[in-house]
């Protein structure tokens, strides 16, 4: 089985988030960089499914230089080869835009499993996937936890809200995008790493790809949110204090 | 009447017949010896050769050999009687090597120690003396392991020590009964054949048994690592730590095949002790037999038949088996080398710990919280930056950063630092030290994370830390030396007591709360919030050594200077280098449930029967440990505070009542 | 500036995210310019349901093959439905089922979905939150062709559409789908099983801790999980003590949960809990020592007795939902 991973490199979780001198972005220059997480859970379930079915895990992504060393810690893993496209404006592309780079390369291995992440933890569009399922003229599915091989394609258990899920079947090849939790993830090894450095790393370009970058929705401004989280401490007597609780708690929380 | 002096009897006169007879004996003994020997010895000799090995300084080498070896320091110091009987018994071999000598080249007649000559007569009765001490040794040696059966010696009774004790006794019964015969006649010379069959019989035996160490522990013991807990750094592309046979090194060879199973070792495992599967002696053991059965280049994994990863997962590297050893096993480059070939080749499949790996491939710290969270506690508490001006770099570490008591005592600790007047600044970042995934053995992470903070100590022109947490110390002290030069570093006890005599002594004077008698109960509660009780000031104090500050660095005073400045001290039954373990250590904080007893309530229990109201920490790890275990004890537990909580308890307080 | 408003239903009733999208419809059109969309095999009553609203009218989608929720289906019927009336903005509600065809909808017609809106400003421009909450950016969509946007859920709640007059006109579209467009087949919807407690995806916990001292009070803590619907959990001490089975506990030897809601009572917040709770997105912590270490995680707070407070909160919870 044939299976590519989409995979996006995002800034690490902990990183100092200012807004840069255009206030278009944040500022990148003290910034590092990690494998967004939902990617990291697809991976982990295409090499599960390698180590049960056999066959080939390639895993894509798209953006500046720097992705090479996401790249290379997804090949640690156990990944078997990599497609990297270069591309310094990803930020400026929307969602087609990026679907339609990724589209163009994974068109020509003619994977039999195309995995993504949920979503991506700096835009959180959670689109993309579905979007290149729609250009590549394949089934889809998302919120993934469980994938199994099927004779006739996958069956697969999605998660619906409030703690119900639903198994959906589908033909093969088909594009997934997986939640995260399904799997435990697994640990990048000293012996995974060194591996990698013999492993295929193709680069390409947009213009290569043939994909123009015109968007149709753009990020026009950047701001910080007002409320910065900080200890409300509701006080009064019990009563008062909890009816002011049950206000927050359908108010702000919005779980009531 | 004149006394006649006994003297030692030497047959004069060998027929030739018997000098062929004891030569072909003694070459049919040598070739017995030979036959297992040399095949052990090619074994350890085809091991992998240890790449970060040198000889020198040699200085290291040759005190220990004359210390552990000839003083036999270790042996009688960790257990006092069976040691000095087992000493004795070493002390006579080492005497008889003159005898011994001599009594083969008499069967030659080309004897050279005439026993009636002044040397000879010295000689002989000082090796007479040795033989009785010897003899007196083996015997109570023998009572102990067949009549009195101490558990560590195992279950089983171990028939090849018996033949031995026998077989030494009856050397030196030979021996002094030779003193009470004639110069001519049978019965010397009866003696002599005597002696010379047992010391026959003896030789090939050697190798076939344990104490093949009396050959190969001295060179143990000459040719160790040194220091504590060396683990060696990864040599080469294809070093991934202890997979297989293969990766033995010709030290780790050795040591495996100079175990004695004296079982002290186990005897003083945290793990053993709560009724885990983990044996130290049975590692070392276990690779014996790996290499009895498959030699050293084989590429079985050494974890499978003969050594289980289950066991090396519940270490916490406290190190009482390597400190214990007396024949020179160094068991934690052994127990992490074994981790680190199932981690570094992603064999060890651990939820837990992969979620600990995982939390530090992404994040800053062991606990996976946001960086933030040290942030707030910074700003919170308006600690100073470190700008590269201050003398000190304070370095909170995980514990001290995150965990709601880690961060008492840094604030403890600050407030006695601003009390002497200390310049010292906390980094905008710190990533963990890599401590539990160093001792877990995943060497690509501790890699990175040593890198990434020594990097980031330069450019900040650190010159010297101050921590509270032993395993950070240890770790930037010597396992980051693999990736850099670690700045000066000491922990906070060595720092405080350094400044123990500025420091005012916590007592019942009044003059340092405002106004209040603490000596009058009904004022007690009144002088302080009500969630923090004041205790009264003559209580006993329990310092309790941590593994990393006790064994690894040999730092067992400081604390107690430091913790003797709010009340008197008292001993654990088990303390200073014998200190039991916690728990945490090992990177076992972060992996979830043990099984058995839990460790760290073993020690909580000890430490709680000494009847002290405080029990003194020195470790934000043995701080965590103890206080649910504490807790667990219910009311009239003792109280955990850290030194420096004890420390600033005799401030000047700024508080209002 | 004609608005399309795709109402989602669940169990034959309009979700109440989809209310909430019609609040932001309503920013983007006045009432009489917005369509609202049912989709099904049998819309009637759905369309009824809407029609009771200020909507300027009702679409009945409607065909058989779309009885059940497919992402073929919903997309292929939506193009049709749009391409016919062309309206300018298209809103839904930011829901699971949204997510899974909304893009592939946009994609079709060439434009891009603008999702989990949280708020309109003028241009329009959409706000959206980025880095986990840390930034908001703001959207503008160019270009020719309807925009597409989804409505986070809660983000408009105050501004619930008016009742209708009653005359709200409802007209049918029918699509036309092929059975063989359909690719993916869906089954019934399940929960794990009642036995095994599923703390990683619970929504709510209610957790308890050391402060409840003894093991019957815990039914305290048992009724307020009861009423907000939440599932119990507990820390070390409680499970250690065997007052809650293990596999309720919460912590570094635990579980780790992420739940929308964790309402720690009687927690006193021990690194070995917090790092298995951390990741909630909203932290209430009952406690008695203003000082726990809980409340600095915690987004709300109540110092005072978990006796006395617990109960007073279960009634208010239960008064609350009616």
């Amino acid at each position: 089985m044939k299976i590519i991973v989409a995979i996006k490199q995002v800034p690490e979780r902990d990183a100092q988030v200012r807004i840069d001198a255009a206030g278009k972005w944040i500022e990148e220059a003290d910034l590092h960089y990690a494998m967004n997480e939902p990617d990291a859970y697809a991976l982990e379930e295409a090499l599960q499914q390698k180590e049960k079915h056999g066959g080939e895990v390639v895993v894509i992504s798209a953006g500046p230089e720097r992705v090479g060393s996401t790249i290379r810690e997804a090949l640690a893993k156990g990944a078997d080869r990599a497609i990297q496209i270069v591309c310094d404006d990803l930020g400026k592309r929307d969602a087609l835009g990026v679907a339609r780079l990724l589209a163009a390369a994974i068109k020509t291995e003619s994977p039999d499993l195309v995995l993504t992440g949920l979503q991506s933890e700096d835009l959180g569009l959670g689109q993309t996937g579905v979007i290149v399922a729609e250009l590549l003229g394949l089934p889809h599915a998302t919120l993934i936890l469980q994938v199994e091989k099927t004779e006739t394609g996958l069956k697969v258990k999605r998660e619906l809200e409030e703690g119900w899920f639903q198994t959906i079947e589908l033909p093969a090849p088909a594009v997934l995008t997986i939640q995260s939790g399904g799997n435990k993830l697994r640990y990048a090894t000293l012996m995974g790493i060194k591996r990698a450095k013999t492993k295929e790393v193709r680069q390409l370009s947009a213009a290569e790809l043939g994909v123009d970058g015109a968007p149709v929705v753009t990020l026009d401004e950047i701001t910080l949110p007002k409320k910065q989280k900080s200890t409300q401490m509701l006080g009064g007597s019990a009563k008062e204090a909890a009816a002011a609780l049950v206000e927050k708690l359908k108010f702000e929380v919005r779980v009531l | 009447m004149i006394l006649t002096l006994p003297t030692l009897a030497e047959p004069q006169h060998f027929h030739v017949a018997e000098k062929l007879l004891f030569i072909v004996l003694a070459a049919a003994s040598g070739y017995g010896f030979w036959r297992r020997f040399g095949p052990i010895l090619n074994r350890i000799l085809s091991s992998k050769k240890d790449a970060d090995f040198r000889l020198f300084p040699i200085g290291r080498r040759l005190w220990d050999f004359f210390w552990q070896v000839m003083c036999q320091a270790k042996v009688i110091r960790q257990r006092p009687l069976p040691g000095l009987a087992h000493a004795f018994v070493f002390w006579a071999f080492c005497a008889f090597a003159l005898v011994t000598l001599n009594h083969c080249a008499a069967g030659l007649g080309l004897g050279f120690l005439d026993p009636t000559g002044w040397f000879g007569r010295f000689y002989t009765y000082l090796a007479g003396v040795f033989a009785l001490a010897c003899a007196a040794g083996i015997l109570g040696l023998f009572i102990r392991r067949f009549l009195v059966r101490p558990k560590w010696l195992g279950e089983q009774l171990s028939w090849e020590s018996g033949l031995i004790a026998l077989l030494i006794f009856a050397l030196m019964a030979t021996y002094l009964a030779a003193f009470l015969v004639p110069d001519t006649g049978v019965a010397v010379r009866e003696l002599w054949w005597a002696h010379t069959l047992v010391l026959l019989a003896f030789l090939p035996l050697i190798p076939h048994t344990k104490h093949l160490h009396l050959v190969l522990s001295p060179a143990t013991i000459f040719l160790s690592r040194g220091g504590f807990s060396r683990i060696p750094p990864l040599s080469g592309d294809e070093d991934f730590g202890l997979v297989a046979g293969t990766d033995l090194t010709q030290l780790v060879s050795l040591q495996a095949y100079s175990c004695v199973e004296c079982g002290r070792c186990t005897e003083h495992c945290p793990a053993n002790n709560t009724g885990k599967i983990l044996n130290p002696k049975e590692i070392i053991l276990g690779l014996r037999s790996y290499l009895n059965a498959l030699g050293p280049r084989s590429d079985e994994p050494l974890l499978g038949k003969y050594n289980s990863q289950e066991a090396v997962f519940e270490c916490t590297t406290c190190g009482a088996c390597e400190f214990q050893c007396p024949v020179g096993i160094e068991h934690l480059p052994i127990l992490v080398g074994l981790r680190r070939g199932a981690v570094n080749t992603g064999a060890w499949e651990d939820q837990h710990g992969a979620k600990l790996f995982l939390a530090l491939e992404r994040g800053s710290n062991a606990l996976g919280l946001p960086a933030q969270e040290r942030d707030k506690f910074i700003e919170k508490n308006a600690l100073p930056i470190f700008d590269g001006t201050q003398e000190y770099c304070l370095w909170l570490g995980c514990m001290g950063g995150y965990d709601p008591k880690g961060r008492e005592i840094i604030v403890s600790f600050v407030k006695v630092m601003n009390y002497l007047g200390t310049s010292y600044g906390v980094l905008r970042k710190e990533k963990c030290t890599g401590d539990p995934v160093r001792r877990l053995g995943n060497d690509l992470l501790f890699e990175q994370l040593a890198s990434a903070n020594l990097e980031a100590l330069a450019q900040n022109k650190v010159k010297k830390i101050v921590s509270i947490c032993p395993h950070c110390v240890r770790t930037i002290q010597e396992d980051w030396k693999t990736y850099g030069t670690p700045p000066e570093v000491e922990h906070h006890s060595e720092f405080l007591a350094r400044f123990a005599d500025k420091l005012p002594r916590a007592t019942n004077s009044a003059s340092f709360v405002t106004g209040h008698d603490f000596s009058r109960a009904e004022n007690a509660d009144k002088t302080a919030g009500a969630l923090a009780p004041v205790p009264p000031r003559n209580e006993k104090i329990v310092f309790h050594d941590p593994c990393y500050l006790g064994r690894y660095r040999n730092v067992y005073d400081e604390p107690r200077q430091v913790a003797a400045l709010a009340g008197e001290l008292v001993e654990a039954p088990r303390n200073r280098e014998r200190s039991f373990c916690c728990g945490a250590g090992g990177g076992l904080a972060f992996l979830g449930e043990e099984s058995g007893e839990r460790v760290s309530h073993v020690r909580a229990a000890e430490l709680a029967a000494t009847g002290a109201g405080v029990v003194a920490a020195a470790c934000p790890f043995c701080n965590t440990m103890f206080r649910d275990a504490l807790a667990a004890q219910g009311e009239g537990a003792p109280q955990l505070l850290d030194i420096a909580q004890l420390a600033a308890r005799g401030l000047p307080q700024e508080n209002d009542i | 500036m004609s608005v399309f408003l795709v109402l989602e239903q669940s169990g034959g009733k309009i979700k109440r995210a989809s209310w909430e999208a019609a609040a932001a419809a309503l920013r983007l059109g006045a009432a009489q310019d917005v369509t609202a969309v049912v989709i099904g095999a049998q819309t009637e009553a759905l369309a009824a349901e809407a029609a009771t609203k200020q909507f300027g009218k009702v679409v009945r989608l409607e065909h058989a093959l779309l009885e059940h929720y497919t992402a073929d289906g919903f997309s292929l019927a939506l193009e049709q439905l749009i391409q016919a009336e062309t309206p300018e903005y298209v809103v839904f509600p930011h829901t699971y089922q949204v997510r899974d065809y909304a893009p592939a909808l946009a994609c079709r017609m060439g434009r891009v979905l603008i999702g989990d809106v949280i708020g309109i400003g003028d241009g329009p421009l959409f706000m959206r939150q980025l880095l986990q909450g840390r930034l908001n950016g703001g959207y503008r969509p160019c270009g020719a062709g309807p925009c597409f946007v989804s409505v986070q859920a809660g983000a408009f709640r105050a501004e619930l559409p008016a009742a209708g007059d009653g005359q709200t006109p409802v007209t049918t579209f029918a699509p036309n789908i092929d059975a063989a467009q359909i690719r993916t087949r869906a089954g019934e919807p399940f929960r794990n099983s009642a036995q095994t407690v599923d703390l990683g995806s619970a929504q709510l916990i209610v957790s308890v801790g050391r402060g409840i001292r003894e093991a019957e009070n815990i039914r305290l803590v048992e009724d307020l999980a009861g009423a907000l619907g939440a599932e119990l959990a507990a820390s070390r001490p409680i499970c250690d003590n065997g007052w809650l089975p293990m596999e309720r506990q919460v912590g570094s030897s635990g579980q780790t949960v992420s739940p929308k809601l964790y309402l720690a009572v009687g927690i006193s917040g021990a690194i070995q809990h917090l790092v298995g709770m951390k990741g909630s997105q909203c932290i209430v912590a009952i406690n008695k020592d203003p000082d726990a270490p809980i409340f600095e995680v915690a987004d709300y707070g109540i110092a005072g007795d978990l006796f006395e407070v617990v109960p007073a909160l279960t009634e208010a919870v239960k008064a609350a939902k009616g």
